[in-house]
């Protein structure tokens, strides 16, 4: 919860408009007491006249109005702050998205990153937009009847004073016991609850083995005990505001029999003066009460915000970009001196240097988690290194403006991720410049994808990614591979698939990578034993260290792991 | 509304815990009318100087009021939470009663991964009905009711001011900002999808876009899709709380009339003074119970949506004409035919199984190859009777499918599907699911022969075999296959998971099991098909070709160029 009350302290003008808001309600409640009290004190015992009381009647109306218009008011208020909040973490979230994405991409952990900025910042709502304003209206509002109960008949303040306490006593006794007891029941809960959702999803292999009937007496056995479990833990809780509630009712009655005693036999306070305190004794407890159930909500966030905590807290290892412009009428030499990458406690590449000379044909080989990935990275600038240094024409890739350098980049991975939108609009996210249809049907064409295009009823604007047409792995490719085409770029890092396309995918990746290479450089992370073979230099990995560089030929003389590796593979047996 | 029907037809089955619910309901809220009326009642009594000891029944009975409402208190959410998860158990029971003659069929129509997650979530969510919409409004009623009669002993006027009250703030506000309610909730839907999409789009398109150099574009829609989203929120905010005072405020307001009318009448002599107090209590305590119907609305709309998506899931099928079924052969090898047979996704333009016509004699052995995506699966699945064949026939053992129960079919066949499901368990419990009777010199005995020894009977399996990795999750399944010994085997890239020594060893095993049996492979790797009586390579739906190993090979066609690229890929 620190977390969060850390944030609240920047909303210090809200707040103040929170206690304000407070003290104004607290004002509307004694009033709304007080008149009450006194139409009817002064047409029961009084026995005055309409008129008389006309005005008190009037005043009440307004003091009701004004109360309920408070209300309305504060909540407006929490729920602004609630929204401003909820704004200036995704925001901050997003910023540590964007810069240091890679990593985390790369360890597969996106799906975990759309929940925290989808779900968990919804979920500290409450605690903005509910919480905070409850506990300043609990802090301000049961004090000021205090004073009133003070200035009005000194035992009833007193015996607010003594039995207060006992409220927030008991929540914290019962809150301690509740959580125990949740713990303990916590296990048993996951276990009931999951059975459904296991069921569910295990109906195909039950009713294949023809064992699903008996499913239902077991998914109502475990509701039911998921039924006894949670109401153990309920128990408690309800067990806990009877406890409050007997608290306050004993609390309210020892004041209303102070006051009855004092009133007949004693006669030392007034009608007036009793009904009042006993009209605001009521108030009095249940502010103290509606703190716990805002305590309650307030919780809920807790968890959410230390998960968005976590993730704003991790280190992050920004790519750093200079304002130096590429110019590259043709490709760019591109370098790696004693290059390294390593962060934390993950993968470690090692010591990289080799020169890459424009127009060449790169392959890097290895057997998978031998860093060929992360080198491709390293050399697309998606990640620093963190020791050595990419060199381009000379000079350090962080020299050069970024703009410049990925617009002289095509990157075609293993599975291109297709945008929602049209297929057009996916072929046109690779240009940065205005391109014609002509353009994006050449560039279709070249990709071997148009004869697809053509046979959907909407051509280019063919839907395609979330709610669109769903397209096979080998289709998906050929995307990637018009993107390419339409960007013309100096530079072609190339994940070559691990697995088998469909032919005609093959043959036009084949065909394609052929085709770029005639105007830039490509760099392939290799899986295939034509592309390896026709390479200028393959980059050999192996645990993270470049075990060897040369050419095909060169490597099978001189590289026993090289030679065998490529045996294996012409013997026609996987790994 | 008729799928909420059965939501309520589920719930009314608890009636014991229902009538406790609104008996203490109605207890909880009537008690505390009397608390707060009988220290009205006891303060003006106590004005007038009465006897001693009419002012200890007062105070007896005011503190009697007071336990008997904690007390009904405790018991009203005793019971009416033991209710919604007896509730909840219902219709996870009604539920599944429905989706199982269904199932699998439906989780392939369906073809969406969370269907599941949101059957659940949307179960989940109907708790509300209960405890918000179904049984307040009839505690809120009786609980008001009782009182306006109380009320009218004193007051007939001051009675018809609590009816007025009664249907302003429990159904005229509220249906007022019903509607309103609805549009408000509906864009706040629609932003938070798109709002969704923009973020899934960010963190996983990140590489492309980057590289692209689309991210800031993107980050400036996702920034401001957010702000869309949590404006929306602020104003759905701003409204509940709005439609919240609204209904404080005339409560609130009925209280002051009932004041102002009691003083009226006390002047005017219709009222004794002694109740004024009194009346304007019950006033303020009964209306306390209808501010939370504002809020009623929203919870009805939300089971409403919920219920309807729900068994929209479960709407009944087409009844497939019911034409004599026929019984397969016990124990011989079923031969298996398609003709022409064509099948298609909902919602999608394309024939994923366009005309095929096959034939696989009984005890042959058959590989589909192809790439992903060419239907090889969709084929098995329409042998299997889970998917219907649009057009076109499926027959077994020369019967057509239509006349043969779809459970007979699994009863007479092994399956290993991509994704086998395991339950939370031992895997001696996984693999007794298999068949009936079986030992455990069987069990353990199928354990080796999936090169599984070093596992114990008595191992345990997490949900979903969250424990297991993917080779050991396939080798299990193949052991259950294995363990059922019927004489179809139909097996879809089973050891895609499973080292290529180790699928050797497997599948010797399995073929020496299977040697007079009809075996249907679907096959991620070209490697040894060599024995194959049949192997068929598919693309888009379609057979290319089909033959022996050797025919294939010498034939230089689809196969030849396939295997030829297998070889030359590296893993």
């Amino acid at each position: 919860m620190n977390e969060l009350k850390h944030i609240a302290k920047k909303y210090k003008g809200t707040k103040l408009v929170l206690i304000i808001l407070a003290v104004l309600t607290g004002i509307s409640i004694i009033a709304q007491a007080y008149l009450i009290v006194t139409v009817v004190d002064r047409v029961f015992l009084q026995g005055q006249s309409f008129s008389q009381i006309a005005p008190y009647l009037a005043c009440l109306a307004l003091a009701l109005i004004v109360r309920a218009g408070l209300t309305y008011a504060s909540g407006r208020a929490g729920v602004r702050m609630a929204a401003k909040v909820k704004s200036e973490f995704r925001s901050r979230l997003l910023a540590k998205f964007t810069n240091n994405p890679v990593q985390s991409s790369l360890q597969g952990q996106s799906g975990q990153k759309v929940s925290v900025m989808m779900d968990a910042v919804d979920e500290i709502d409450s605690y903005f937009s509910q919480y905070i304003p409850q506990v300043i209206q609990t802090s301000v509002v049961p004090l000021m009847i205090i004073i009133v109960a003070f200035n009005q008949h000194l035992y009833t303040g007193l015996l607010m004073m003594i039995t207060a306490p006992f409220i927030p006593l008991f929540f914290i006794i019962i809150g301690i016991k509740t959580q125990k007891k949740s713990e303990e029941q916590m296990d048993k809960m996951a276990a009931f609850s999951g059975k459904f959702l296991d069921t569910l999803q295990g109906l195909t292999t039950l009713k294949l083995f023809g064992r699903s009937q008996k499913q239902k007496d077991s998914i109502r056995e475990s509701s039911l005990g998921f039924r006894e479990a949670t109401m153990e833990v309920l128990k408690v809780a309800f067990v806990s505001s009877l406890m409050l509630e007997y608290i306050s009712m004993l609390s309210i009655g020892l004041i209303a029999l102070e006051l009855g005693l004092r009133l007949v036999v004693f006669e030392s306070v007034t009608f007036f003066t009793a009904f009042f305190l006993l009209v605001l004794a009521p108030e009095f407890y249940l502010a103290l009460k509606e703190l716990g159930s805002a305590f309650h909500t307030g919780r809920g966030s807790m968890g959410a915000a230390r998960k968005i905590m976590n993730e704003l807290e991790k280190k992050d290892h920004p790519v750093s970009w200079g304002e130096h412009e590429l110019n590259a009428s043709t490709p760019p030499a591109i370098s790696l001196k004693s290059a390294g990458f390593h962060y934390n406690e993950g993968f470690e590449l090692k010591n990289v240097t080799v020169d890459i000379k424009p127009y060449a044909k790169v392959a890097i080989v290895g057997q998978s988690g031998a860093g060929k990935s992360t080198l491709l990275n390293l050399l697309a600038g998606l990640v620093s290194p963190s020791k050595g240094q990419v060199l381009i024409e000379g000079r350090p890739l962080s020299d050069y403006r970024e703009r410049a350098w990925y617009y002289e980049l095509s990157y075609i991975s293993q599975q291109p991720y297709i945008f929602s939108g049209t297929i057009e609009d996916n072929i046109v996210i690779g240009s940065s410049k205005e391109v014609s249809k002509e353009a994006i049907k050449e560039a279709a064409q070249q990709a071997g994808i148009m004869e697809l295009i053509d046979s959907l009823d909407q051509g280019l604007d063919t839907q395609v990614g979330e709610a669109g047409r769903g397209l096979s792995g080998g289709e998906k490719q050929r995307l990637a591979i018009a993107r390419a085409f339409l960007k013309n770029p100096s530079v072609v890092l190339f994940d070559e698939p691990t697995t088998g396309l469909d032919l005609k995918t093959e043959q036009i990746l084949q065909a394609s990578i052929r085709e770029l290479s005639r105007r830039s450089t490509v760099i392939t992370v290799a899986h295939r034993l034509h592309t390896i073979q026709h390479a200028d230099i393959i980059l050999f990995l192996k645990k993270g260290e470049l075990a060897a560089k040369g050419t095909h030929a060169e490597l099978m003389d001189s590289v026993p792991e090289y030679r065998n590796m490529v045996a294996v593979q012409q013997g026609g047996e996987a790994e | 509304m008729k799928e909420l029907s059965i939501v309520i037809r589920e719930v009314g089955r608890e009636k014991k815990d229902i009538l406790y619910s609104i008996l203490f309901g109605f207890l909880a809220g009537i008690t505390a009318v009397g608390l707060f009326a009988s220290s009205g009642y006891l303060i003006s009594k106590a004005a007038l100087m009465p006897p001693l000891y009419a002012l200890t029944v007062m105070i007896a009975l005011l503190k009697l009021f007071g336990l008997a409402r904690a007390v009904s208190r405790y018991g009203e959410r005793y019971f009416s939470h033991r209710a919604t998860f007896t509730i909840l158990s219902n219709l996870r029971v009604n539920f599944f009663e429905r989706l199982e003659p269904l199932a699998p069929g439906i989780f392939q129509k369906y073809r969406s991964g969370d269907l599941l997650a949101r059957i659940v979530g949307d179960v989940e969510s109907l708790q509300n009905f209960f405890l918000r919409v179904y049984y307040p409004p009839i505690v809120l009623i009786i609980v008001f009711l009782s009182t306006i009669v109380f009320t009218s002993f004193f007051s007939i006027y001051i009675a018809l001011v609590l009816v007025l009250g009664l249907l302003l703030t429990a159904l005229v506000i509220p249906a007022v900002f019903a509607y309103s309610q609805r549009r408000i909730d509906h864009t706040v839907r629609e932003r938070r999808g798109e709002l969704s999409t923009e973020v899934t789009e960010l963190l996983y398109g990140f590489r492309e876009l980057k590289l692209y150099q689309r991210l800031e574009e993107k980050e400036r829609m996702l920034i401001s899709s957010s702000e869309d989203y949590i404006q929306e929120q602020e104003r759905d905010g701003v409204q509940s709380m709005f439609n919240q005072s609204i209904n404080t405020a005339a409560s609130l307001m009925i209280s002051w009339v009932v004041l102002a009318l009691g003083a009226y009448l006390v002047i005017g002599g219709q009222l004794n003074g002694l109740f004024l107090a009194m009346l304007v209590m019950i006033s303020l305590t009964v209306f306390e119970n209808a501010t939370p119907m504002a809020a009623f609305p929203g919870h009805l709309e939300e089971s409403r949506r919920a219920s309807n998506r729900l068994y929209s899931v479960v709407k009944e099928e087409p009844v497939i004409t019911q034409e004599p079924k026929i019984d397969l052969p016990q124990t011989e090898a079923l031969s298996v035919d398609f003709r022409e047979a064509a099948y298609r996704f909902e919602n999608e333009g394309r024939n994923v199984i366009d005309g095929v016509t096959l034939h696989l004699p009984a005890g042959s052995k058959t590989a589909i190859v192809g790439p992903s995506g060419s239907g090889k699966s969709t084929l098995l699945m329409l042998m299997l009777k889970v998917l219907h064949a649009k057009s076109g026939k499926v027959l077994l053992a020369n019967h057509s499918i239509q006349n043969i129960e779809a459970e007979a079919i699994w009863q007479k066949s092994n399956v290993v599907l991509q994704e086998n499901h395991f339950f939370y368990g031992t895997i001696r419990d996984n693999l007794e699911m298999a068949r009936d009777g079986l030992s455990d010199e069987d069990l353990k005995s199928v354990l080796v022969k999936v090169r599984m020894s070093h596992f114990s009977l008595e191992d345990e399996v997490f949900e979903k075999g969250e424990n297991l990795s993917g080779g050991e999750k396939q080798r299990l399944a193949i052991a259950r296959a294995l363990l059922k010994g019927e004489r179809l085997w139909v097996l879809d890239e089973p050891t895609s998971s499973i080292d290529a020594l180790t699928e050797r060893f497997i599948y010797d095993e399995l073929f020496k099991q299977a040697v007079d049996d009809t075996v249907i492979l679907v096959s991620h790797r070209l490697t040894g098909l060599e024995a194959m009586d049949q192997i068929v390579v598919m693309e888009d739906g379609r057979i290319v070709e089909n033959g022996s190993f050797n025919e294939l090979m010498a034939k230089k066609g689809y196969f030849f160029e396939m295997k030829q690229i297998e070889k030359s890929v590296f893993g």
